[in-house]
């Protein structure tokens, strides 16, 4: 175990050393550069040279013959390897900083959109499992490929149209109300306003939660209920299953305890798939319900060509994925004491 | 006790602020609170709050008013401006705003090595470049000097004429910062791990990035002070978001709605739409390196083939005009009575000049929209398929084409750049030089391979006038010129949509895009 942990972590180096360069090649082979997004309508071919050149973006990418470390890419991975991720071109605002400062709001959003997608999803999938081809049955698979082909931009909008313009019943985007002054301690503004013993901003915090998370849940939502209902059939019908049910047990007892802890192997593995997944639909949710986090933030670096910022949002965003991943490994063998790792 | 209890509860009920915070829905966030270093809207708009500029417009237009400069003179050959300053006003850091504190500011933009400048870190002050020609010791920088003439008096010495240095200087980007601010933050300046200290109506509360700046009213304002104790200017990129929030009250007023929410904000009883006054321009550009929009003839019958009062008609729902200038009709005193108001719309006599030109049989063409909603053009892609509609119906074939905007920014100054392309323009000040420069002056792009000697110098001796009356001489000739020439023909001069609930009073929305809150109350605001 010790071992296979200690390679795995070598090789998630490896990945992201790798990530940094695809990202770095990428990036700037995308047409189009910072200094032209700066200048805007203003840009002159001139005026964009004097820019490239105050950036440093005219320096040569892998190798410079006079000064060899004096090329973007060397000096870029020796400063990653120090830990620093470089400033937003224009805004000068650290790179770390700004991770540190949304990827609490992402991962809040997240782990909300995933608890949206399990608390609905997984008993959704089991009762359409147990119930095979009954009403219940269709409506959750209709519901789950509805869930599968809505974009998250649309329901996203239409969920604040109607919820918050129509009924008034929650706010229409945003992490606070405007005079929430809630102080951060984990960045997790829920933890931190129970933390604090802020019984008002959190349920100001909640409130603003549930539309996005929702949001971004629902095509989780609908792929895990899916994944639940199939993956419990094959197991029900497998032979431990009947011969548990011929000891004489009851049924609750041998879809819980014996079928749905095996059924789930395949669900975790797709929860670790979604993490990468969620990150991705935050981009989307995130622009659309302002919520500060580092979706919204790599999106808006993108459009404005800022290298460091995407360079350092998208090895975050695979160091996340990393990590989920090896979660989900590991938690495999306490789901199933088969599956052994050297 | 039950008093007791009573007096606790009260006191947690926020004590009548809730009419004391105003929450303004911005479309982004602003880069850096960084004066000088900034040209987006948004980051103008925050820092108009927290600082002063020398020379400041009068509500609503681009007149000049004092400043942090209660008065400005030239000397006769409009090669010196001198500032007097207003005495008595401190940064918000208690420091003094003085001589001292403006040429600090002044010389940090302009002066490459400034000690001040953090130019190592990638910053540039570029718009010094854009507006002043250029930095200390160069050529063509329209500064050669800023020097200390007493602790209230300010002088600018220019290498040459200029007579917009106090219109330049009144643009959104110069703000006055404190320079005990800037030295204490250093390279951090700006950011939000800074405390960015002016001497403007509000103070700098805190930022947190992608969500909010929030300002506090400057109770020793020296102007008017603001009415409301609380500034808060959101981040709501989605404009659809951004009409919600604004409906559902959670703020209470918004800039950069495209016209066609005019209806939707209308319709809302609780909300009135305010138009801001038109300062910009929309237009296509043709490109000259492109065979057959070379030929004059091409040029006049397409700039005559298009229906721009239909179009303006269709897609700016009453919030746009369409004339034949590249000024904005606030600056209608410096076009020529020679050019008639508008191009004539004619179809038949377009054609007729095609043919003349050998084109009867018509040709095709490339039209490039841009891929991004701006002012000037809020829904390009339907704007440019009437415009291809209109030339086809001349026998011109259309192919409409578009890109990323960095792409596009980038691809139309690159030979052979776009055959048409639509751009546009906004003001920052209030003289048409900042209009005409821009696309014709001698740094300007290169998009349509045409830019004739006289040009360059009718625009040096514009800038050069001392009068209105000079300026408006010269001006009608290059507009007389450029007017001829058709290689850019505007389309529109739109007025942006903004809202707000109808409780907010007394906001006059400048034309050159974000004014000062300070004016602003709020009544009956729940």
């Amino acid at each position: 175990m010790g071992t296979y942990l200690l390679r795995r972590l070598l090789r998630t180096v490896l990945v992201m050393l790798g990530i940094s360069l695809v990202v770095f090649v990428f990036v700037r082979s995308i047409p189009g550069d910072p200094a032209t997004v700066m200048l805007g309508e203003r840009g002159t071919p001139e005026a964009a040279a004097r820019l490239r050149e105050q950036l440093g973006l005219n320096k040569p990418w892998f190798f410079n013959p006079q000064s060899p470390l004096d090329a973007q890419y060397p000096k870029y991975v020796n400063a990653l390897l120090h830990g620093d991720l470089g400033s937003g071109l224009k805004s000068n605002i650290p790179v770390r900083d700004e991770l540190q400062a949304r990827f609490p709001a992402t991962a809040e959003l997240s782990l909300a959109a995933l608890a949206f997608a399990l608390l609905i999803g997984l008993p959704a999938g089991v009762v359409a499992a147990l119930r095979r081809n009954s009403f219940w049955d269709n409506v959750a698979t209709t519901i789950s490929l509805v869930g599968v082909s809505m974009p998250v931009f649309w329901l996203g909008l239409l969920l604040s149209y109607f919820f918050a313009v129509k009924l008034g019943w929650l706010p229409p985007s945003a992490r606070t109300g405007n005079e929430n002054t809630l102080r951060g301690i984990t960045g997790l503004y829920l933890l931190d306003s129970v933390l604090r013993g802020d019984g008002r901003s959190f349920w100001d915090v909640l409130r603003h939660l549930i539309l996005p998370a929702v949001a971004l849940g629902t095509i989780p939502l609908a792929i895990i209920a899916r994944i639940t209902r199939s993956s419990l059939l094959d197991v029900l019908g497998q032979d431990y299953v009947r011969t548990a049910k011929a000891k004489g047990l009851a049924p609750n007892r041998v879809t819980l305890k014996h079928a749905l802890r095996n059924a789930l192997l395949p669900v975790v593995t797709v929860i670790g798939l979604q993490a990468g997944a969620l990150l991705g639909g935050a981009v989307l949710t995130e622009t659309i319900f302002s919520w500060p986090g580092i979706g919204s933030w790599v999106y808006d670096a993108i459009s404005q060509r800022d290298y460091p910022v995407i360079q350092g949002g998208v090895i975050f965003a695979a160091l996340v994925v990393s990590v989920v991943n090896l979660l989900v490994d590991l938690s495999y063998a306490a789901l199933d004491p088969r599956i052994q790792y050297r | 006790m039950k008093k007791l209890l009573l007096t606790a509860l009260l006191a947690t009920l926020p004590a009548a602020s809730a009419a004391g915070t105003l929450v303004f829905g911005a479309n982004g966030d602003p880069v850096s609170l960084e004066s000088g270093n900034i040209t987006d809207g948004i980051s103008i708009l925050v820092q108009r709050q927290i600082y002063d500029t020398l020379v400041d417009f009068k509500d609503g237009t681009t007149d000049l008013k004092p400043g942090l400069a209660t008065s400005w003179k030239a000397n006769a050959d409009n090669t010196a401006w001198t500032f007097t300053l207003r005495r008595g006003v401190k940064f918000t850091d208690g420091t003094a705003m003085d001589a001292d504190a403006i040429v600090f500011n002044l010389s940090r933009w302009w002066d490459k090595a400034h000690p001040y400048g953090f130019r190592d870190q990638g910053r540039t002050f570029e718009i010094v470049g854009d507006l002043l020609g250029g930095y200390k010791g160069d050529a063509s920088a329209v500064i050669k000097n800023i020097v200390k003439v007493n602790d209230y008096t300010v002088r600018v010495d220019l290498n040459k004429p200029s007579s917009v240095l106090p219109n330049v200087l009144a643009a959104g980007y110069f703000g006055i910062a404190s320079p005990t601010a800037i030295k204490k933050d250093g390279a951090k300046y700006g950011t939000p791990a800074s405390v960015p200290v002016g001497t403007g109506p509000f103070v700098f509360e805190s930022w947190k990035t992608g969500d909010r700046v929030t300002l506090k009213a400057n109770a020793a304002y020296w102007g008017t002070k603001a009415r409301v104790d609380t500034v808060v200017i959101r981040a709501i990129k989605d404009a659809s978001q951004r009409l919600n929030e604004l409906k559902a009250g959670t703020i209470d007023f918004a800039n950069d709605f495209t016209p066609d929410a005019l209806k939707s904000i209308q319709a809302d009883k609780n909300l009135v739409a305010v138009k801001r006054p038109s300062f910009n321009v929309g237009f296509v550009s043709m490109n000259n390196r492109n065979q057959y929009l070379k030929n004059d003839k091409v040029r006049q019958a397409i700039s005559m083939a298009i229906n721009k009062k239909a179009i303006v008609d269709a897609f700016w729902n009453g919030l746009g005009t369409s004339n034949a200038s590249f000024l904005p009709p606030v600056m209608a005193w410096a076009n020529s009575s020679k050019v008639p108001a508008d191009y004539a719309y004619d179809p038949a006599a377009a054609k007729k000049m095609l043919a003349d030109a050998g084109y009867a049989n018509g040709f095709s063409i490339d039209l490039w929209y841009m891929p991004v909603s701006r002012p000037y053009f809020p829904t390009p892609k339907p704007i440019a398929e009437a415009i291809a509609a209109d030339l086809s119906a001349v026998g011109i074939k259309v192919n409409l084409k578009t890109e990323d905007w960095a792409k596009y920014l980038d691809d139309r100054n690159k030979e052979p750049g776009f055959d048409m392309y639509m751009i546009g323009w906004t003001g920052d000040y209030g003289d048409p030089d900042n209009f005409y420069g821009a696309y014709y002056g001698a740094n300007a792009s290169d998009d349509i391979n045409w830019a004739p000697a006289n040009l360059v110098t009718l625009l040096e001796q514009g800038r050069a006038a001392t009068s209105q009356a000079d300026k408006a001489k010269v001006y009608s000739q290059i507009h007389e010129i450029t007017y001829n020439a058709a290689y850019r023909v505007p389309v529109v001069h739109s007025s942006p949509l903004a809202a707000a609930r109808t409780y907010v009073k007394g906001w006059v929305p400048s034309p050159l895009g974000s004014e000062s809150f300070n004016t602003i109350t709020l009544l009956g605001k729940k």
